[in-house]
């Protein structure tokens, strides 16, 4: 009697997690050294990407820092001036002590522009309008005492002018140090002076740099007093007479409301005081820029590591054919074979992202250390890096794992 | 209707596998006929050799019988199933549970140990873990390498990667055990102790099929079968040889 076959469906083969994490892990150890090279371009990848963000925002933070304490504390005040034509100065003689009286207000000085016509300017009184020696294009600045205070020069020689000068209208001046070149004077010793429109100024001090007002480097400084005494009053059309306040930190916004006032009461309005721009907006700009330049470099890192690791990939499921072929027979299904695959190249990209942000943070570190930076890792820059190394390991592995699902057992086995 | 010869007498035990004018046809161009149509029963605890040259269609045949290739015509029933009907998942489950192989070449994974080996057959047969390694144990013992439990394939002989093979092939119980040509990369001692330790598992009541051109490994099996440009022939019995 001939037995009906049953048609039965068997059991169903099975790959559990437990199971595929094994054997993907016994499959990545299998060639350690290559496991270790496959990582190495998410590695450098991930890494590339945490350092340039993490050193972005260090830099970008340093950067920050002293331009905030810089523009937070400055107010800047100019002369509007009561009609176009120039006339007397609007800031009062004593501006600087009616500032620096304010609360949270620390130093102030007024300053502008000599508006001089057809200037002859050299360091003896022969020089012509002709002549080679004459300097004519050196700037004349007129300022009070109080904006060396706010500028912050660096000397290279001499001295500063000061309120005592300022008082007897003296005719002295402080050079810049492109004007001092542009001059000839290198030495104070023998008390060269400046001729402007043949008029002598004694040479004081020469300096090198400031933190405010960049325009001292270029010319020739002369007391306010002097200047509006011997020249002409500046332009309210072109270069306004203009005070310069530093402030305390967190003062600069109070003071910019009391200034015009405080110089001016009878005619506040004249006077407009511009408080310090707000410096995130700027800074935001720059981080903008740098990160934008930054992840195309490490997006060009992690292509590079994902194709390393298909290509490796691909080799060790070249490799592997009758591992694959053994494992068809034993009862895996192509997806089994295809996922198992797929968590290699996954685990190495998530070993490679986190060893990659080690890398990265390290990196960041040892930059803030060596330039004594305060090191500033943001999360949304390190927390990702595992997640991007796992997603390259992921798709870079895709294209070997379908090719290993896809391996016939019979074709496998016979190799 | 089948072209080729009856090939079995009717058995006595229940049929691990029956073929029903079973063929296998390759698309060419040109088209090749490696199998064809053939009927043949093998029955619960039989040792059936099959020998031929090579290119008759051997491998053909163990791939059909194995479920790693699908006939172009007739019905196979495996253990009685008709595995013709079935969709491939469940084919590759029932391969996994219900058939062990023994290659020529051991394919052993060479950075684990024996029992290792063994314990992969019982990855996707839902196997729980904790049963795993007393099984692969067993097995192991069973044939002979009960000393060897913890060695790597690459400090094993010829022989004995043969019989860890051959105990991943047995862990799971299988029905059936398919041998492509076992003895093929072992000197005569080894394949002598290999063709005995095939003796002993049939007179366990295992069924063997054994896929081999080699005379001596036939002349283990109680019926013979020859085949010849993908024609089986009438199987011959111990008495017949």
């Amino acid at each position: 009697m001939r037995m009906r076959p049953r048609r039965v469906v068997p059991e169903r083969s099975v790959l559990g997690p437990v199971d595929l994490a094994a054997e993907a892990l016994a499959g990545m150890l299998q060639r350690p050294g290559r496991s270790l090279l496959t990582m190495l371009g998410t590695v450098l990848g991930v890494g590339a990407f945490v350092a340039v963000l993490g050193l972005t925002s260090t830099a970008t933070g340093q950067i920050g820092a002293r331009f905030d304490a810089l523009r937070n504390t400055t107010v800047v005040v100019n002369d509007a001036g009561t009609s176009r034509e120039p006339g007397p100065v609007g800031f009062p003689s004593d501006a600087d002590a009616r500032i620096t009286a304010l609360n949270g207000a620390t130093s102030a000085g007024v300053w502008w522009m000599v508006p001089l016509r057809r200037p002859i300017i050299g360091a003896t009184a022969t020089v012509t309008a002709g002549s080679h020696a004459n300097a004519g294009d050196v700037p004349v600045l007129a300022a009070s005492p109080g904006l060396f205070a706010v500028t912050a020069p660096a000397m290279r020689s001499g001295t500063l002018f000061n309120r005592s000068h300022e008082h007897r209208r003296a005719q002295v001046a402080v050079l810049g140090a492109a004007a001092a070149r542009q001059l000839g004077i290198a030495q104070l010793n023998a008390q060269p002076a400046v001729f402007i429109n043949g008029l002598p100024f004694t040479i004081v001090g020469i300096i090198d740099d400031v933190a405010r007002v960049p325009d001292l480097l270029m010319g020739i400084t002369v007391p306010r007093s002097t200047a509006e005494r011997l020249f002409p009053p500046p332009d309210p059309g072109s270069r306004p007479a203009q005070m310069v306040i530093q402030t305390e930190r967190g003062a600069a916004q109070l003071v910019a409301r009391q200034a015009p006032v405080a110089l001016r009461p009878d005619a506040p309005a004249r006077l407009r005081a511009v408080p310090p721009p707000d410096p995130r907006s700027l800074r935001d700009e720059v981080d903008t820029d740098l990160a934008g330049l930054f992840l195309a470099l490490a997006g060009i890192s992690l292509v590079i590591g994902a194709v390393g690791i298909a290509n490796t990939t691909l080799v060790a499921v070249l490799e592997r054919v009758q591992e694959i072929g053994l494992r068809r027979s034993l009862g895996a299904r192509p997806r089994h074979v295809a996922v198992q695959f797929l968590t290699e190249s996954t685990a190495l990209g998530l070993l490679g992202g986190l060893i990659g942000t080690a890398a990265g943070v390290g990196a960041v570190l040892a930059v803030a250390i060596v330039r004594q930076w305060t090191a500033i890792l943001e999360p949304a820059a390190v927390l990702p890096g595992p997640v991007i190394g796992a997603l390259v390991g992921m798709v870079a592995g895709a294209y070997p794992a379908i090719r290993a699902a896809r391996i016939e057992p019979l074709e496998a086995l016979r190799r | 209707m089948t072209s080729g010869p009856a090939t079995e007498r009717p058995p006595t035990a229940p049929a691990v596998i029956r073929l029903r004018g079973v063929s296998r046809t390759y698309p060419g161009p040109p088209e090749v006929t490696a199998l064809r149509p053939a009927d043949l029963v093998v029955a619960r605890g039989d040792y059936v050799a099959v020998v031929g040259p090579s290119g008759s269609g051997k491998s053909t045949l163990l791939n059909l019988l194995g479920l790693l290739d699908r006939p172009s015509t007739g019905s196979y029933d495996l253990d009685g199933v008709d595995v013709g009907a079935l969709a491939e998942r469940d084919r590759t489950a029932l391969r996994g549970s219900r058939i062990g192989f023994v290659f020529q070449t051991f394919h052993l994974l060479p950075h684990r140990t024996a029992a290792e080996n063994v314990m992969l057959a019982q990855v996707y047969n839902g196997t729980a873990r904790a049963r795993r390694r007393p099984a692969a144990v067993a097995a192991l013992s069973q044939v002979g390498l009960g000393h060897r439990i913890d060695s790597l394939p690459t400090t094993l002989s010829g022989g004995e990667c043969q019989r860890v093979a051959i105990a991943r092939a047995l862990v799971n119980a299988p029905a059936l055990l398919l041998c492509d040509e076992p003895t093929g990369n072992l000197d005569s001692g080894n394949a002598a102790r290999l063709l005995d330790l095939l003796d002993a598992l049939n007179a366990g009541g295992l069924t063997l099929v054994v896929i081999t051109h080699a005379a001596e490994v036939a002349d283990r099996a109680q019926r013979v079968i020859s085949i010849k440009d993908g024609t089986l022939s009438k199987a011959r019995t111990r008495e017949e040889r």
